[in-house]
């Protein structure tokens, strides 16, 4: 019978067996960055022996791995996975994603998973409610979208500047209708509810453009969390490919964006990467049109990353040349807040 | 009666079949994965939403991962999360069966 227990891989000797058991199915990665997000991991013991596998990070699936031998194809891979989606719903968690490799998808595909984007490298899959379709269906819409001109631009907006201003007319004025994906995953300086409400605020004569909560699907931290972490080159390809999968194939052509529009971007080497890969990926059916950055009086990029570092440091008034009124507004009365926040350790080098 | 919270019953198991309900915006909205859903998709789908109806439910969202239950398991799945949904756990609905 499969029983399943649980292991702990703070044990060596459990850690060591479990990281064996799986690098023999092909599974390398143990960097203590991707082992530390795991929050539970159990396993099936046969003679000994462990023959399957599988953990949860939050509510994503990591690390499940079985072996068939002598068994009916796919029992121990439904008991494991049984055992991890009935764990997150007892805790009233029913939104579960899972990144795998190409051939383990139509498995997951089995138990219900519906697949989000796929690269040469990986899967992405989810299951449960509220899935995509639901998150698509609450997005509002203008009368006739099909037949309109529909561009798309994601953003962080840490906070909002002058140069995502510039973005977003631009966007607006060779557009019937501009959808403005603000990055959901509460990471940064500014929380999310401040990030959208500056986005609203700052963009709010704009007649056609509406500003939208990005969910898990868009540069989240589920999907893209080298954008929030150091990661290394190999991460981000991979991470930022599925990302603009899941742009491409599920958001795009539900909403008809046709123009996706980003921001040169002369620092940051994972949105440098992220651009190029949105071109690669998204090309032909939609165009990604790269807009020079705005800069300042004095010739400089306008950065949100520069005017985090002014909060740092206490020049509130060289802030607002370079943000909108309604930022600057939110920083002067919030400034103790945000200072606060920063001597905390929140990390404001970042994106 | 109104669905008041996502709930789940049954498992991923052989013979087993997992139900998700939660709140639907009109009738009922079924997605059904099974490997059997030509021969049997309709059967599985009526079981469900009869069930659903006996227990004064109207509209509902239900996610189901089939593994070759047979109708009695479809029912009692269907009962426990629809009772879970529904806030009603302590008063099993015995007519129901």
């Amino acid at each position: 019978m499969n029983e399943i227990v649980e292991l702990n891989l703070h044990d060596s000797k459990v850690r060591l067996r479990w990281q064996n058991f799986l690098k023999s199915l092909d599974i390398s990665n143990f960097s203590d960055k991707e082992v530390e997000k795991i929050d539970k991991t159990l396993g099936i013991y046969e003679d000994n022996q462990l023959v399957a596998t599988g953990s949860l990070a939050g509510n994503t699936l990591k690390y499940v791995g079985v072996c068939n031998k002598g068994v009916t194809q796919g029992s121990r891979f439904n008991t494991i996975v049984n055992a991890l989606v009935n764990y997150l719903f007892q805790n009233k968690i029913f939104h579960i994603f899972v990144f795998t490799k190409v051939k383990y998808s139509t498995s997951f595909q089995h138990l219900g998973f519906h697949e989000l984007a796929r690269s040469s490298e990986g899967t992405f899959l989810e299951t449960g409610t509220p899935g995509i379709q639901d998150f698509l269906a609450e997005i509002p819409q203008i009368s006739n979208q099909g037949q309109k001109r529909i561009s798309a631009i994601v953003m962080n907006a840490n906070p909002f500047t002058n140069g995502h201003r510039y973005l977003v007319e631009q966007a607006a004025c060779e557009s019937d209708y501009v959808y403005v994906f603000v990055v959901s995953t509460d990471l940064s300086l500014f929380t999310t509810v401040e990030r959208t409400s500056l986005v609203k605020a700052g963009t709010g004569d704009l007649e056609n453009v509406s500003v939208i909560n990005g969910n898990d699907y868009l540069v989240s931290y589920t999907t893209f969390p080298a954008y929030f972490l150091k990661s290394t080159d190999e991460e981000i390809e991979y991470q930022t490919t599925l990302d603009a999968q899941v742009f491409k194939t599920q958001i795009a052509p539900f909403l008809n964006i046709k123009k996706r529009f980003v921001g040169t971007e002369p620092l940051s080497k994972t949105t440098k990467k992220y651009n190029e890969v949105l071109k690669r990926e998204l090309s032909p059916e939609i165009q990604v049109v790269e807009i020079e950055r705005l800069k300042s009086k004095s010739q400089n990029f306008i950065t949100a990353t520069e005017v985090r570092h002014l909060i740092q440091e206490n020049r509130i008034t060289a802030i607002e040349s370079l943000v909108p009124a309604p930022t600057y507004q939110f920083i002067t009365d919030n400034q103790e807040q945000l200072s606060h926040r920063i001597q905390e350790g929140m990390n404001i080098n970042g994106n | 009666m109104e669905i008041k919270q996502t709930a789940v019953a049954g498992t991923l198991e052989s013979s087993d079949i997992q139900i998700m309900i939660s709140k639907g915006t009109n009738d009922f909205e079924i997605e059904l994965e099974s490997d059997v859903k030509k021969q049997f998709g309709d059967q599985i789908t009526k079981v469900i939403t009869d069930t659903l109806k006996q227990l004064g439910v109207t509209s509902a969202k239900i996610k189901a991962v089939d593994k070759g239950a047979l109708d009695c398991v479809i029912k009692a799945r269907t009962i426990a999360a629809g009772q879970r949904a529904l806030g009603t756990t302590d008063k099993p609905e015995w007519e129901v069966l």
